[in-house]
């Protein structure tokens, strides 16, 4: 009914109106910026020129590149480990009940704490002048804190990659128990009677069945770590430097043409990871019909 | 062969005040098709699983060719189950899901593909081997569940209730092609059922499980003609049970001196019930019967169609008795009636 369906749209209208003003609003304006139109210093020619400059000047192409490798390498390591000892966990634990239940309540605890605490947390546990390498110290494992191994504030992120894979592996957690727990152990016990031992089970059986949830989860943590700046800030090095941090400090800077600067840079990283997420839609999705 | 024996076996659950399974007996000879049958909650599962080694039995054993399958893992068994939903793998086609168990062997792919073929022709369902289990429908999973399990020979195949999920002509399809698969193949078959009808035929033999604990363990026609107690019998229909007492080799009951005959005469006990089908029993106006005959009048005549049921007092006991058609003629509710018991047809049960 043609008079039902105006009825419809005319009521989605207003909220509709506002996510599209608030959301392709920001994009169309940030991306504005990018391209150098900032009427408010007067600019208003339309040129590339913020692009070029953060990935190919001689000033930040180094930086841009370095930062975009580790990047991608916090990322990708961060998440494929957190759903790796997510998934483990949940498989070792799934069947006791009492550390079901304890895992879950430590977990559920994690989920909401701000990210920011985590990386606080870090600091105070595996920094050279932490927790852990004072415990060393005392022991005799080391001869004073400073031997601790540079855990956090490292140039290989790997404070970085511990915080992520303490705060992820929470959600792929959850998301993996539900799973798991819906789907029983039918297919497990079918499997086994027609002669698959335990590695084949996990191969064949449970991999493919939590695969599509663990996948899904993948991207939104992935995307998430990609773009996500106060991990790195707090637990990073200023060279290399992941790109959101840079990307921020472009804004901090008080000269207002690096505004163009971080909005090209935060639009880069916005099309690295739709362009990630799509690749690996295509690739899965040629996976599946190659099965 | 596969010679398959189940001594004393007994699984107990927390939370259980009998036992899940209790002291369960039988031996299962190599190519027969059993089934097990017995109401929701009776254990059949539960069996089927010690078999299969996914739940260990608290005592007894379970021994394959004489060797004792409990120290095997699962996986080595060869016992194949098919659960009552099929549990097609999702992301796998039909194929795939037929060649599982040869995959699994390490066998070589060209190989697979060939036996793949030739089980989905046994099942007949060629060409839809490309296709998902979602793409199927229910007597399509279920052809293809069986299959997958037939693929690589198993020494013992077990069937938890495989046509419950079907609607009845679907039902009578499959039980046929399982039955002549059974047959052809060879392969020694348990097959799980509630289903009294679906068990007389299907089965060789049947196992009548009530409450964890086995009743009675024979073929179908037995289970008719000569039950091993009054629950067994009950179950498969009976309705005529006749107390009696063994006195000097006689037996002794409320409607007169039963003349019995039966091949367990020398294991009964001194006290019995008598127990008759209702289409065994004769019926004539005038006593023609040389023994086991005794006069009652005619509670009530139920015409059904194809038989007509007479409901007969005797001396306070009820028997119920079915002729075919119509029955005998011109005669009504109250009238006088001789019931013959013939020896041949009547069975003693101890309890
Ligand atoms: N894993 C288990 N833990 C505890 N109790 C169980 C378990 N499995 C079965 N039981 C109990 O054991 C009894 C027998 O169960 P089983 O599944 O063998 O019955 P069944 O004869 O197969 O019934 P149905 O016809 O409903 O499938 C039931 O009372 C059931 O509740
Ligand atoms: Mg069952």
């Amino acid at each position: 009914m043609g008079g039902e369906r105006l009825k419809i749209i005319l009521s989605l209208t207003p909220p509709l109106l506002i996510i599209i003003t608030l959301f392709f609003g920001g994009i169309f304006y940030g991306f504005l910026q990018s391209l150098g139109y900032q009427p408010a210093i007067g600019k208003y020619d339309i040129n590339f020129s913020a692009y070029y400059n953060v990935m190919f000047s001689e000033r930040y192409s180094k930086l841009f590149w370095t930062g975009l490798g580790l990047n991608l390498w916090v990322s990708f390591a961060s998440t494929f480990l957190a759903a790796v000892f997510a998934l483990f966990g949940a498989l070792a634990i799934r069947k006791t009940f009492f550390a079901k239940t304890v895992c879950n309540f430590i977990y559920s605890l994690n989920l909401p704490m701000p990210h920011l605490v985590v990386a606080v947390g870090m600091i105070f546990v595996f920094s050279q002048s932490g927790l852990l390498a004072r415990f060393a110290s005392q022991l005799g494992l080391i001869n004073s804190p400073g031997d601790f191994p540079v855990l956090v504030r490292d140039k290989y992120g790997f404070g970085i990659i511990l915080a992520y894979i303490w705060k992820e592996a929470a959600f792929f957690f959850i998301i993996l128990m539900s799973v798991l727990q819906s789907l029983g152990e039918n297919f497990e016990e079918l499997a086994q009677s027609l002669g698959a031992n335990r590695w084949q089970r996990f191969r064949y059986v449970i991999l493919p069945l939590v695969m599509p949830n663990l996948f899904s989860a993948s991207i939104i943590v992935f995307a998430f770590s990609f773009g996500a700046y106060e991990v790195p800030a707090l637990l990073g090095v200023i060279y290399p430097q992941m790109l959101p941090v840079m990307a921020f400090e472009f804004f901090l800077n008080p000269d207002l043409n690096a505004r163009s600067e971080g909005m090209a840079l935060s639009i880069i990283i916005a099309l690295i990871v739709m362009i990630l997420v799509v690749f690996y839609f295509w690739l899965t999705q040629a996976k599946i019909r190659k099965d | 062969m596969s010679d398959l024996k189940i001594i004393n076996l007994v699984k107990n659950f927390v939370g259980m005040d009998r036992p899940a399974v209790n002291n369960v007996n039988l031996k299962i000879n190599s190519g027969e098709l059993v089934a097990f049958l017995g109401p929701s909650g009776c254990g059949k599962t539960t069996i089927l699983k010690m078999i299969t080694g996914l739940f260990a039995p608290d005592n007894g054993d379970i021994v394959l060719d004489n060797k004792s399958l409990l120290p095997i893992p699962t996986e080595n068994r060869g016992v194949v189950m098919v659960f009552q939903n099929y549990l097609l793998f999702p992301y796998m086609n039909v194929n795939e899901n037929v060649g599982f168990a040869l995959k699994m062997k390490g066998i070589d792919k060209n190989v697979i593909e060939k036996k793949v073929r030739e089980m989905l022709d046994l099942v007949k369902l060629p060409d839809i081997g490309f296709r998902k289990p979602k793409q199927l429908s229910g007597g399509q999973q279920q052809r293809v569940a069986l299959a997958r399990a037939l693929i690589a020979s198993p020494r013992l195949l077990l069937l938890d209730e495989p046509l419950s999920n079907l609607d009845a002509h679907l039902r009578d399809e499959m039980r046929d092609l399982i039955v002549t698969i059974q047959k052809k193949l060879n392969v020694t078959t348990i097959f799980v059922t509630h289903d009294q009808e679906e068990a007389v035929l299907l089965a060789d033999k049947i196992a009548l499980i009530f409450d964890g604990e086995l009743q009675n363990y024979t073929s179908p026609k037995n289970y008719y003609e000569q039950p091993k107690n009054i629950k067994a019998a009950k179950f498969f229909g009976g309705v005529n049970f006749i107390k009696s007492k063994k006195i000097n080799n006689e037996f002794i009951s409320d409607i007169g001196k039963i003349n019995y005959v039966g091949e367990n005469i020398n294991d009964l006990n001194d006290e019995i019930n008598i127990t008759i089908r209702p289409e065994n029993i004769k019926l004539s106006k005038t006593n023609d019967f040389d023994h086991n005959s005794f006069k009652g009048n005619i509670k009530s005549i139920i015409f059904s169609g194809t038989h007509t049921r007479y409901k007969i007092i005797i001396n306070n006991l009820e028997l119920e008795c079915s002729l075919q058609s119509l029955g005998i003629k011109n005669i009504n509710q109250g009238d006088e009636i001789f019931v013959h018991l013939p020896k041949d047809k009547i069975w003693g049960m101890n309890d």
